[in-house]
């Protein structure tokens, strides 16, 4: 039982942190500023998310009660990280950033 | 007890006009009026015991340490001077409201004229002499405020400045003069100065001392060659002049000398300085005041003239001299309210106060005229008014002079010449008005006023008079005991009445009586020679060095404060690295003994990122938000920091103040514009980097001095006190803060929330024009995705703050922590809303916030005086508050929470000023920026 969960915890962890890593590979790989707003975001909210879950079940069955500190990053995570992105790629376009395939500069005329 | 109420009564009386003068200037007026009348009450009630030779002393502890006491004294003089205070302020009130334009409601003046009265009342009832410095002080600056009341007016506003440079460089003279005296004395209460007469006099500071009082009393009293300052105060409305420069203001300056007189008079240099600058000032001031064609310069000088009378009549030293001093006193302050009232009445009903336009007065204003002729017979000394006893019994005085035994003619001429003088300018006075031909037409049709503003000049007109024919059964009782103080012994033999045969000076006054006739006679003649004189005046004197000073400090400011902003850090800087050398270089660098703490890898790791990310703050200095952003990253790396050495409350702080300043720092950037300013000379970059190095080493060597010496600070006694029973919490920054040293942190948050304001009036006419075009692709001004996160975050994020506020006491938080967390949730609402948004929703200014945050912090503190302790000592109460449980410390809680008020206020003032900068949709007010003009430019 206790191995069971362990699997699940160090499988939610990986999964976690190769997110992470894929989160931190795209910001330094992807070509223009409007992709490397993109992976960021999936990287906290599915990197983290899974962190943090992992991070509920163990501390749950460490201390024999459940553990709710995590769910409340995850809240805050989930609505903050979408809308920065949100307002990043706003302040992009409002500066009129160049995208791989023009568009941006075509729309801007 | 009473005695303070009485003190007291005028200063609270100063929110009754304010408050009242929406209910009409009647309210005012009797806003003003009864608070006054209820103190001249009181003061009548005192009025047998004081008259029967009583001391009345009323004591209190101020501040021990420095010898201060609020201590209160009536003794004949005091309650002469409380009485004409008082009385003639009343009159004063009641002529106001008549005098003053019928547009103006009146609150302010009556509160400045209460503000005044409070004041004077403070210098004539203080036993301490430094409570009485302090009470001096207050009538400079509020005669500032009556002076200079239509501020509107350049020539009101030089005056006012005038009157407090002269009188506010003598207070500080003063001050400096009774601090020697005291210590001389050994105490500053007034009943050990008056005893040690004999000590004072002969100590070898006596001389320096006695310049620094006498030039007190002279600036106030407008003694030569400080006279100017009182004719260029006549901008003031006339119930001013009438009040301030008859019977209080300038009489402050001889009741300063009658006071001191047990102690400090009879010594020759005494005699020289105050008689002969006394009888100078008179015989020149009456001089002058014959020249003058403004009836208000006339009676300025005339009252400076007078003041030099009075200030002889002390220097002689004698007692018998003194005596005669307190009795004009009396009398002046009678004529010459009633005669300010008088020029008054003629300016209001004529609209003029020009002596060669006005004349032939007598047929329109019949009842002016009478009572401007008796007052002006009074103040020329004409046989049955009062003015002419004291005049008489001066003149008598200067024929006895021991000290100028050598030329004993002197005095008696110099004061002939100047009785004189004022025949003279009297006769011009009631003649020029009323009875010669008039040479233009007023600007107003002249007819009587009305009778509320002839009551009171009636009123003192009759004094003069009642006084004039039986001086010993009216005015003698009161002249008994203030002369009684005055001379601080028995009084010697004198006597009122009329006749006293013929006598020397009765000669002199025959002499002096016609002689002014026939010099008013002649007066073409003498104007025209007056004319040719070169203009040399002491005011020109003054405007010079009142220029220089100022070029000087343009200069200097000029070349210190020129705008560039490298230049003050290098000023600051500088100052700091040689402040800090000095010891260094004095007593070499010593490494303490302690124990150095073994360190670990993330703490060099955290060393090293904080490393890089100012070096990259540095270096992408030229790319603002960069730079901005790697700042960020070293203030984070801070309260990083703080949490690895134990210090979560430091943590706290430093992360919400970085998260504020940032937001601030990003919204100023904002405003910069756009390109950035040329690169530094590498010289420059060099000096710079040098400055910035030495200055960081030296902090460094300065750390690592203090903190490797063995600690023994009073951190150890802050741990073991934090808790009960003397700090009641649990977390002992927050007690150190709210109550071991409440009183540094009262202090930074008013030092915060005046930078707010600072900002505020710096920025409130600032505008930023940015218009940019709006892309079509982000062309929503308000993003519906973050307006509508923000809110719901507005009450979790204001709940968090709540609670770190709460807990502060026992667990890290605390009121400054949670009041950054609140504005930064506030903050969310202006970026996420706009500002009008979120403006229509605060419905409260920040500033007030701020300001009643620091109230209220104030407020707390000073409940400690209710259970008579120090200032700020934060006293435990048991209060059970339903569901909430039992809270013990209330008042730590109230002080807290008055900060958490001001760091929102504050920050939020800050902010929606910069914001409100970038909106820029108001239009430029120049109607009110033009009301914002400077008040002290000439």
């Amino acid at each position: 039982m206790i191995s069971l969960i362990e699997y699940v915890i160090a499988a939610l962890i990986l999964i976690g942190v190769s997110f992470c890593f894929v989160g931190s590979l795209g910001l330094v790989k992807l070509p223009d500023f409007y992709m490397r707003v993109h992976v960021p975001t999936k990287a906290t909210t599915l990197g983290i998310g899974s962190l943090l879950i992992a991070s509920t079940i163990y501390f749950s069955i460490l201390r024999g009660a459940p553990a709710v500190h995590e769910i409340l990053i995850v809240v805050f995570l989930f609505m903050t990280a979408p809308i920065s992105a949100h307002m990043l790629m706003k302040a992009g376009l409002h500066e009129g950033l160049p995208d791989v395939d023009g568009e941006v500069e075509k729309r801007r005329g | 007890m009473s005695v303070l109420l009485i003190l007291m009564l005028p200063f609270v009386g100063i929110l009754l006009p304010p408050l009242l003068q929406r209910q009409g200037r009647l309210a005012a007026t009797l806003g003003a009026g009864i608070p006054t009348l209820l103190a001249f009450g009181l003061l009548m009630s005192l009025g047998p015991s004081v008259l029967a030779g009583e001391v009345l002393l009323a004591s209190r502890e101020w501040v021990p340490a420095m010898g201060l006491t609020a201590g209160l004294r009536v003794d004949g003089l005091g309650f002469l001077f409380a009485t004409m205070t008082l009385g003639i302020g009343l009159l004063v009130i009641t002529y106001a409201h008549f005098y003053m334009k019928k547009d103006d409601p009146l609150g302010r003046f009556y509160a400045y004229l209460l503000l005044f009265m409070g004041a004077m009342l403070g210098i004539v009832l203080s036993e301490n002499v430094l409570l009485m410095a302090l009470f001096w002080e207050i009538t400079s600056l509020s005669s500032f405020l009556l002076i200079g009341y239509s501020s509107h007016d350049s020539e009101a506003r030089r005056g006012a400045r005038m009157a407090l440079a002269i009188t506010g460089l003598g207070g500080f003279c003063l001050f400096a003069g009774l601090v020697v005296l005291g210590q001389i004395a050994g105490s500053y209460e007034l009943s050990v100065i008056l005893a040690s007469g004999d000590l004072i006099t002969s100590h070898d500071w006596y001389v320096p001392m006695l310049v620094l009082v006498l030039l007190g009393a002279f600036t106030k009293s407008a003694q030569f060659p400080f006279h100017f300052w009182l004719p260029n105060a006549m901008k003031a409305p006339t119930p001013v002049s009438a009040y301030l420069h008859s019977a209080t203001m300038v009489k402050a300056g001889v009741f300063l000398l009658a006071r001191l007189h047990p102690a400090l008079a009879g010594t020759s240099p005494w005699f020289f300085l105050v008689g002969g600058v006394g009888i100078a000032t008179m015989f020149f001031a009456a001089y002058v005041a014959f020249y003058r064609h403004d009836l208000k310069g006339l009676l300025a000088y005339s009252t400076i003239s007078h003041l030099g009378l009075i200030t002889a009549l002390f220097g002689f030293g004698t007692a018998g001299a003194a005596v005669v001093g307190v009795f004009h006193i009396m009398n002046h302050a009678a004529f010459k309210a009633s005669l300010f009232m008088t020029a008054g009445i003629i300016d209001h009903q004529t609209g003029t106060r020009d002596i060669r336009i006005l004349g032939g007065l007598r047929k329109a204003m019949p009842f002016t005229m009478v009572l401007a002729l008796l007052g002006s017979a009074a103040m020329a000394g004409i046989p049955l008014f009062n003015g002419f006893i004291s005049k008489e019994l001066f003149l008598k005085e200067t024929l006895d002079l021991p000290l100028m035994a050598g030329a004993p003619w002197v005095f008696p001429v110099v004061a002939t010449a100047g009785a004189l003088f004022s025949m003279a300018y009297s006769v011009r006075l009631v003649h020029g008005v009323f009875f010669k031909d008039p040479t233009e037409k007023t600007p107003k049709e002249a007819r009587d006023p009305s009778m509320g503003m002839l009551v009171p000049v009636g009123i003192l007109v009759a004094i003069c008079v009642i006084v004039g024919i039986a001086a010993e059964q009216t005015a003698g009782p009161l002249l008994a005991a203030a002369a009684g103080s005055t001379v601080g012994g028995e009084l010697p033999y004198y006597s009122l009445s009329l006749w006293h045969g013929f006598t020397l000076e009765l000669l002199m006054s025959a002499i002096a009586i016609g002689g002014g006739v026939v010099l008013y006679l002649q007066r073409a003649r003498l104007y025209e020679i007056a004319d040719r004189w070169p203009q040399l005046t002491g005011q020109m004197a003054f405007e010079k060095v009142q220029g220089l000073i100022l070029s000087f400090a343009e200069g200097l400011t000029a070349r210190l404060e020129n705008g560039s902003l490298q230049r003050y850090i290098v000023l600051l800087l500088g100052m700091a690295l040689v402040a800090g050398a000095l010891p260094f270089l004095e007593h070499g660098f010593v490494t303490g003994t302690a124990e150095l703490t073994p360190t670990n890898p993330v703490a060099i790791a955290v060393w090293a990122l904080l490393v890089v990310a100012t070096l990259a703050t540095v270096f992408t200095h030229r790319s603002r938000i960069t730079a901005i952003i790697c700042l960020s990253v070293v203030g984070l790396l801070i309260s990083i920091i703080f949490v690895y050495l134990s210090a979560p409350d430091l943590a706290l702080t430093q992360l919400s103040v970085e998260v504020v300043t940032i937001l601030l720092l990003l919204l100023a950037l904002f405003v910069l514009p756009k390109v950035a300013p040329p690169e530094s000379s590498t010289l420059r970059k060099i000096r710079d980097a040098t400055l910035a190095a030495i200055g960081g080493a030296g902090m460094g060597l300065i750390s690592w001095a203090v903190m490797t010496r063995p600690q023994d600070s009073i951190s150890d006694y802050y741990l073991e006190n934090a808790t009960y029973p003397v700090g009641g919490g649990t977390n002992v920054v927050n007690v150190i803060l709210v109550d071991f040293r409440g009183f540094d942190t009262l202090g930074e948050v008013a030092v915060l929330v005046l930078a707010a304001f600072g900002v505020y009036t710096m920025l409130r006419y600032a505008r930023h024009t940015h218009v940019e075009g709006v892309d079509d692709m982000a062309s929503d001004r308000y993003p519906v995705v973050l307006v509508s996160v923000s809110r719901p975050l507005l009450a979790l994020i204001l709940l968090m703050a709540l609670y770190i506020f709460l807990r502060g006491h026992y667990l890290p938080g605390g009121g400054f922590i949670g009041g950054l967390v609140a504005s930064v949730a506030l903050i969310l609402q202006y970026l996420a809303s706009g500002i009008d948004w979120a403006k229509e929703r605060m419905g409260v200014s920040f500033r007030y916030v701020a300001v009643a945050g620091v109230l209220l912090a104030t407020l707390s503190g000073g409940a400690a005086f209710l259970v008579e302790q120090p200032f700020l000592t934060m006293t435990l109460l048991g209060l059970k508050i339903p569901l909430v449980g039992e809270i013990d410390y209330v008042m730590t809680l109230l002080f807290d929470l008055g900060i958490f008020l001001a760091v929102v206020g504050g920050t939020m003032t800050i902010l929606s000023q910069l914001s409100h900068m970038q909106e820029d949709r108001e239009p430029f007010d120049e109607e009110a920026r033009a009301k914002e003009t400077d008040p002290w430019k000439p």
